[in-house]
């Protein structure tokens, strides 16, 4: 019984991508059309039209092979020898510095807006006392 | 034709062997450098090349496997739905440096590829680097970029997270599970969120809400970006 509902579940998911597909071919938007599958799903479980019965066990399913999906498109790698020249090497490089820097700078600012958020809450914290303590006289 | 089903067979179901025994393994010791798409890729690239197999052959059955990747990504909403509260919770801080994270990333990578004088292949391949990788090969795919070299650069990105993070966290003074797993999360997508974990739970959580978010927000700025002003 669990297997076919996950089997049903796993439709029903295939479905929200035909039509994340569908909506991408129709209107000749530049999107993958799983990106539109997978935000009309969430948007259905907000808001209630489907609940999250009917998906989780085919979801949880899916997203534990989820590797598995992507090696066959990953071992195309053998077709490309020339990451092993100079200007794959050059690509590469260009990656690491790319990402290091992307890691610091927002570590860096989220740290900020987080410290901002901070100080603004606990200044609503001491007008809200003040205002208490000019009330007590 | 009947060889050629058998043929498809054999390989889809070696595949799905190699990945639940090496997921396993993954998982038991937790070392990134154990994750299944590096150890099953190397060695399904390495029988190919003993045995003189070529990539098409293995596609016959590969194919199969591949089209399941569309709706796997769409399964990805199930966790985001899930993490539904933290967004609401920390929501200006985590998406103004989802966007911070992305265009950094964007602007650096292109900056030194027209510095080292990079094809134009090679600039749109590196561009979805930082998403979760199911995600950076179809809009790698979709903008002209050579998908299977984007997953090569997105555990490149993955891997530079997870082995230079921490001392980067210590040194500028990150401090803090916000901003660690923001950063981690929408720089260096699942490799790094292994590391995320020794911090602490939270660091975790909003590392993988992170990272679904800003596969999703990269899915719709990139290709604009790709198309307009490269």
């Amino acid at each position: 019984m669990d297997i076919i509902r996950t089997i049903a579940q796993i439709g029903i998911i295939i479905l929200f991508y035909l039509v994340g597909e569908y909506i991408v071919s129709i209107t000749g938007i530049i999107i993958p059309g799983s990106i539109v599958g997978l935000v009309l799903l969430w948007l259905s479980l907000y808001f209630k039209i489907l609940n999250v019965k009917f998906i989780q066990k085919g979801a949880s399913f899916m997203l534990a092979f989820l590797t598995l999906f992507f090696i066959p498109s990953t071992v195309a790698v053998i077709n490309y020898p020339e990451l092993l020249t100079v200007s794959g090497g050059l690509l590469i490089l260009a990656v690491i510095i790319s990402t290091i820097l992307a890691l610091v700078i927002t570590g860096k600012v989220s740290r900020i807006i987080e410290e901002k958020e901070k100080q603004k809450k606990e200044g609503e914290h001491v007008t809200a006392s003040s205002a208490k303590s000019i009330y007590h006289k | 034709m009947l060889p050629q089903v058998l043929l498809s067979l054999f390989i889809i179901s070696s595949t799905v062997l190699l990945f639940v025994l090496l997921n396993k393994l993954y998982l038991k010791i937790g070392n990134p450098f154990l994750l299944p798409i590096l150890t099953v890729t190397c060695i399904t690239v390495a029988v190919l090349l003993i045995f003189n197999i070529p990539y098409e052959t293995y596609m016959e059955g590969g194919q199969w496997l591949s089209k399941m990747l569309g709706p796997a990504v769409v399964a990805l909403a199930f966790p985001l739905y899930n993490q539904r509260d933290i967004i609401f919770k920390y929501k200006y801080s985590i998406i103004i440096s989802i966007i911070v994270a992305m265009l950094a990333g964007l602007i650096s990578v292109v900056a030194f590829l027209l510095l080292f004088g990079s094809s134009k292949a090679f600039i749109y391949t590196s561009l979805p680097k930082s998403l979760t990788t199911p995600v950076a090969m179809q809009v790698s795919d979709l903008i002209g970029g050579i998908p299977p070299l984007t997953v090569v650069l997105v555990m490149v990105a993955g891997f530079t997270g997870a082995i230079l993070g921490p001392v980067l966290f210590k040194v500028f003074k990150i401090d803090t599970a916000i901003s660690r797993g923001v950063a981690m999360g929408s720089a260096s997508h699942g490799v790094g969120l292994t590391k995320l974990k020794e911090y602490s739970e939270e660091d975790l959580s909003i590392g993988s809400l992170s990272m679904g978010l800003s596969a999703v927000v990269g899915a719709f700025i990139i290709p604009l970006i790709s198309f307009y002003f490269i």
